[in-house]
């Protein structure tokens, strides 16, 4: 088990995501941005940055267990109207946030450069209620994924506990569209093509939905191995066939829907307890990253080398991190594998490490 | 018979303390013109927090008055009062610790009966852990900006939680490891030094940067404080210095006494304790022979001799010299030890703290300077009583590690209650109302006996705000094996989510237990939203259900009910009535819902094909038969559901013109 770098902020992580370098601008990636989301007692959404490891001289000596290291700065500061459930990057000046209140809310990130200093801070710009119960009450929305184009005019998707699936313009927010689409809890979406979302269910399914079509599932996909529930969903970078899913028992499991009326799935036991989220390494898409509830990162390689019957799993975490990792994301801007993440015990936790031989599949 | 202890530390569970609002609800002094006023107080306690709702209310309805009461806006406010709570600032040290915490149950766990085996060795790992962490939010603490009082006195009780736990740890741990020398004193040097305000460095640069160094007033308290502290090589360098300074006789005692004291023999684990005390014996015996001398010459005009004579007082030992100058009982305890008793082992400390600690007024000591004399004095009950004065995670840990060194049975038989159970109960009820740290507190429970109690009803009323944490709380619990907890937990769930309509959910959660009543109301919800819309919607709610496993008659009947549906509308008339038929006959349809059964059944009777055969004609009539007779109405008014008399009476012609066309086929 390696161990993740870590500062002690006292405030529970619910969501993070790396903001992307600004072009044009003073902004040199000699320093990187990145947006926590806070929950529990601060409901709060953060900006950090930290130095950009791929310009650090040397690589410096592990950290001692007990180390309490310095690894970002708080940039600046904004309230949220409930926890962050997830937050979508839309631009390097906008994102998006899914709030437990079932809101979306869209925040500027606004740089002021002048020739001496530069601050930056968060501001929110409009808010929406996508999700609630036939009783009016709020339902939590529990993620949200900003469609894959390149224009401005993107659709936001977000999945809630009401079951349904909110498609926000970002232009007009208010002319969302909701759609039911499962009776139990969704609990992440992703857009595998700008066409296409699927979206991961309580009750152990995978729906796919063709954007022009939203009202039915183009597909349902089910593990008939597994009677466990999915808690997250992400789609492949580049392979939009593939998807991959973290279950409430500890496994990945890892879909191949070229067929969806047949589709191939194959589940890798990673963690032990609940797999919050899973990403496809935006770098080395070979690799599966995932946090859990064990408290533990892994790296997983889901594709199998020929060489080895055995899959490479590489895990992650610190001593003084015990709660449950509920959010991390890798950063793509960098030749060094540089993850953050963060959890229940309101560490922040980090993963510097060389980056691997490219490897193609 | 067991002899039986007074109970001396009974633990009042609601210390009485007074809490003043500040502001008053009231104005002060005038309270009885105040409640003449039909005002009075209400209260309500927050089921999981210390936190207080209190209001102005009435004494009595308004409406019940006869003269109508003034209304006034400040008596409309509800204000809510948090008694005591975790700071902010602290949140930091509560995670690190709880981590150690955990780490330090597990290893006890799996140690099992094996309890020796463990060794001190990785207790004491935990242990300078625990400390480390103190020491880090200390270093965080002093690095805020603004220091106010409230960071100044979180500042001080750590500073104290760290004096308390190093000397518990010197003790009990570091004297204990096996094969290493087991004099307590020079651990004992080492914890003064660390935790109480030693000579600092800068201090001694000052002093001898004045230029009249002989005649200093700081000068000669200084070196007293070096010598008692036990820097002796300090000490020589500055007598070395200052003897420039001195007059020639005065010089030359002071350079002779700087050689003795850079003697000073240490012991070490290889000598001997016989080979050691002969070489300390000698020291000793030099430093006498200088007093001697020293004091021979007194009084004398050289101001320098007699402080000299008295650091060297201070260093053979001399009770009296030390009682003088020492300044706290720490002081002297430890240059007692260090002079006249170097190889002491811990169980000496006791008669001597008692004889350092008569010579102050025991009134005069602080809080802390009682839980370290109770600590050194063995007192161990009494000891614990004093670490929750200074903080409640003290007390906690304290006794949670006291327990794994097997010293807590003492306490045992003078507390009314376990006191690692009630501290870590304390610590946990204090934790668990925190938003952030729910999931911290509910392991400071699991303990087993009283506290699976608490937790359970505590765990029962965490907020639920999200499904995820609804899941995580469930998780825990049954981990702790809270059979009762979960079994209310997922009740309430399953009401929440029928009532937010999401049945689908509802089932679910009645389902994990076995609340068939709930599960079969839902059903017949369904069954009534199909009748009202005429549409079969409920596939998807059911569909999630059963994948889940579940069984139940009314869920199958749905099933089979939608299965029917489907048959019939790809016109595959006999499976459809083979369906239908099946439901009737297996019972699994609720009473309200036979005649609804009977009349889609007519379609079937009056079509093209034949569907059913004759024995199934008439097992259909005498369904309709028993509907007919049966004298209790279930449901709503009539024992028809949806059906009237005339659709009824169109079955049984279909089923008469059915059953002559079965014969003829």
């Amino acid at each position: 088990m390696n161990t993740l770098q870590r500062q002690s902020v006292g405030r529970k992580f619910t969501a993070v995501s790396w903001l992307p370098p600004r072009a044009g601008s003073a902004y040199t990636d000699t320093e990187l941005y990145f947006v926590t989301g806070l929950g529990g007692q601060n409901k709060e959404l953060a900006l950090w940055t930290t130095a950009n490891p791929d310009f650090e001289s040397e690589p410096k000596a592990a950290p001692a267990l007990t180390s309490d290291s310095n690894l970002a700065t708080l940039v600046s500061k904004a309230a949220h109207d409930g926890d962050v459930q997830d937050i979508g990057i839309v631009s390097p000046d906008i994102l998006a946030t899914a709030s437990s209140y079932g809101t979306i809310a869209i925040y500027d990130v606004q740089h002021h450069d002048t020739a001496h200093s530069s601050s930056s801070g968060l501001k929110l710009r409009e808010s929406v209620t996508a999700h609630r119960f036939a009783n009016g009450e709020p339902a939590v929305s529990t993620a949200l994924s900003v469609q894959p184009v390149n224009s401005l005019d993107v659709e936001i998707a977000s999945c809630g506990e009401d079951g349904r699936i909110a498609y926000v313009p970002l232009s007009r927010i208010d002319a969302l569209q909701v759609y039911e689409v499962d009776s139990t809890v969704v609990t992440g979406v992703c857009w595998p093509t700008p066409a296409q979302v699927a979206v991961s269910t309580r009750a152990g399914q995978i729906k796919l939905f063709d954007r022009r079509k939203p009202a039915e599932a183009s597909a349902v996909l089910v593990d008939p191995s597994t009677s466990h529930s999915f808690e997250c969903i992400a789609a492949h970078p580049s392979q939009s066939f593939r998807l991959a899913a973290g279950t409430d028992a500890g496994n990945i499991v890892v879909w191949d829907i070229r067929n969806t009326k047949k589709p191939e799935s194959e589940i890798v036991s990673v963690h032990t307890s609940n797999v919050w989220k899973v990403r496809y390494h935006p770098t080395d898409s070979s690799k599966i990253v995932s946090c859990s509830y064990d408290a533990t990162v892994a790296f997983t390689q889901w594709a199998r080398d020929m060489t080895t019957s055995e899959r490479d799993i590489v895990r992650w975490s610190n001593f003084f991190n015990v709660l449950s990792v509920g959010c991390f994301d890798v950063c793509p801007f960098t030749r060094t594998n540089l993850l953050v993440a963060g959890s229940d015990s309101g560490n922040l936790l980090m993963v510097k490490s060389p980056a691997t031989d490219f490897r193609l599949f | 018979m067991p002899r039986k202890r007074t109970d001396k530390f009974v633990i009042c569970r609601d210390t009485e303390a007074v809490t003043y609002l500040e502001p008053g609800l009231f104005p002060a002094g005038r309270q009885s013109e105040w409640t003449e006023q039909n005002r009075t107080l209400t209260f309500s306690i927050h089921p999981l927090s210390n936190q207080v709702a209190i209001a102005v209310a009435g004494k009595q309805p308004s409406e019940s008055l006869a003269q109508k009461v003034p209304v006034y806006e400040q008596d409309q406010v509800v204000h809510i009062c948090g008694l005591a709570g975790v700071p902010d600032n602290r949140l930091p040290f509560v995670n690190d610790t709880h981590a150690v915490f955990r780490t330090l149950q597990k290893i006890m766990e799996t140690s099992g009966e094996e309890r020796v085996a463990v060794g001190v060795d990785s207790l004491l790992r935990m242990s300078a852990l625990y400390r480390e962490a103190m020491l880090r939010q200390i270093r965080v603490l002093q690095e805020a900006s603004d220091v106010t009082e409230f960071i100044a006195g979180e500042v001080d009780t750590f500073h104290s939680m760290h004096a308390v736990w190093h000397l518990l740890e010197i003790i009990y741990l570091t004297t204990n490891l096996p094969g290493l020398s087991t004099s307590i004193v020079p651990h004992f040097m080492e914890w003064l030094n660390l935790n109480f305000p030693a000579p600092l460095a800068e201090d001694g640069q000052r002093i001898l940067a004045n230029a009249d160094l002989a005649l200093n007033t700081e000068l000669w308290p200084y070196m007293r404080k070096l010598a008692l502290r036990g820097h002796v090589s300090v000490l020589a360098n500055m007598l070395e210095r200052v003897g420039q300074e001195l007059s020639a006789s005065a010089a030359r005692w002071a350079r002779d006494v700087a050689k003795i004291a850079r003697n000073m023999p240490l012991g070490s684990s290889e000598e001997t304790a016989g080979s050691f005390n002969a070489r300390w014996r000698r020291w000793n015996e030099e430093l006498q022979n200088a007093a001697t001398a020293i004091s021979s010459l007194l009084p004398s005009d050289d101001v320098a001799l007699e402080p000299l004579s008295t650091v060297v007082d201070i260093m053979r030992g001399d009770a009296d010299a030390i009682s003088a100058e020492g300044e706290s009982w720490q002081d002297i305890l430890g240059a007692l030890l260090l002079y006249s008793e170097p190889t002491s082992q811990a169980d000496r400390l006791p008669s001597l703290a008692g004889i350092v600690v008569e010579q102050f007024q025991a009134a005069e000591f602080s809080v802390l300077d009682r839980a370290l004399v109770a600590l050194l004095s063995y007192e161990l009950p009494e000891f614990l009583v004093f670490c929750n004065q200074i903080d409640p995670w003290l007390s906690a840990h304290m006794a949670d590690l006291m327990d794994h060194i097997s010293i807590l049975d003492v306490c045992r038989a003078a507390f009314a209650v376990d006191p690692r159970e009630h501290y870590l109960l304390a610590l946990g009820e204090m934790y668990v109302g925190h938003e952030n740290l729910w999931r911290v507190g509910l392991d400071y429970f699991g303990l087993g006996g009283v506290a699976r109690c608490v937790m359970a009803e505590y765990a029962m009323r965490i907020p639920l705000e999200s499904d995820a944490k609804a899941r995580q709380v469930l998780g825990v619990c049954r981990e702790f094996g809270l059979a009762m907890a979960v079994d209310r937990i997922h009740r309430q769930l399953g009401r929440q989510q029928w009532r937010r309509g999401r049945l689908g959910a509802a089932i679910a959660h009645f389902a994990e237990v076995s609340d068939r009543v709930s599960i079969g109301l839902i059903c017949d919800q369904l069954w009534d939203q199909y009748l009202e819309s005429g549409v079969l919607a409920y596939g998807p709610v059911i569909d999630s259900v059963l994948a889940a496993g579940l069984s139940h008659d009314r869920l199958q009947f749905l099933t089979r009910y939608r299965d029917f549906h489907e048959s019939y509308k790809a016109q595959q008339f006999v499976d459809a009535g083979g369906m239908l038929l099946s439901i009737l006959v297996s019972e699994i349809a609720p009473p309200h819902a036979v005649a609804d059964l009977l009349v889609d059944a007519i379609p079937l009777l009056e079509g093209d094909v034949l569907v059913f055969s004759a024995d199934q004609t008439l097992v259909l009539m005498r369904y309709a038969e028993a509907l007919q007779q049966s004298p209790f109405p279930t449901r709503g008014s009539s024992r028809l559901g949806a059906v009237d008399e005339g659709e009824l009476n169109i079955f049984n012609v279909a089923c008469a013109r059915n059953l002559a066309r079965s014969f003829l086929v």
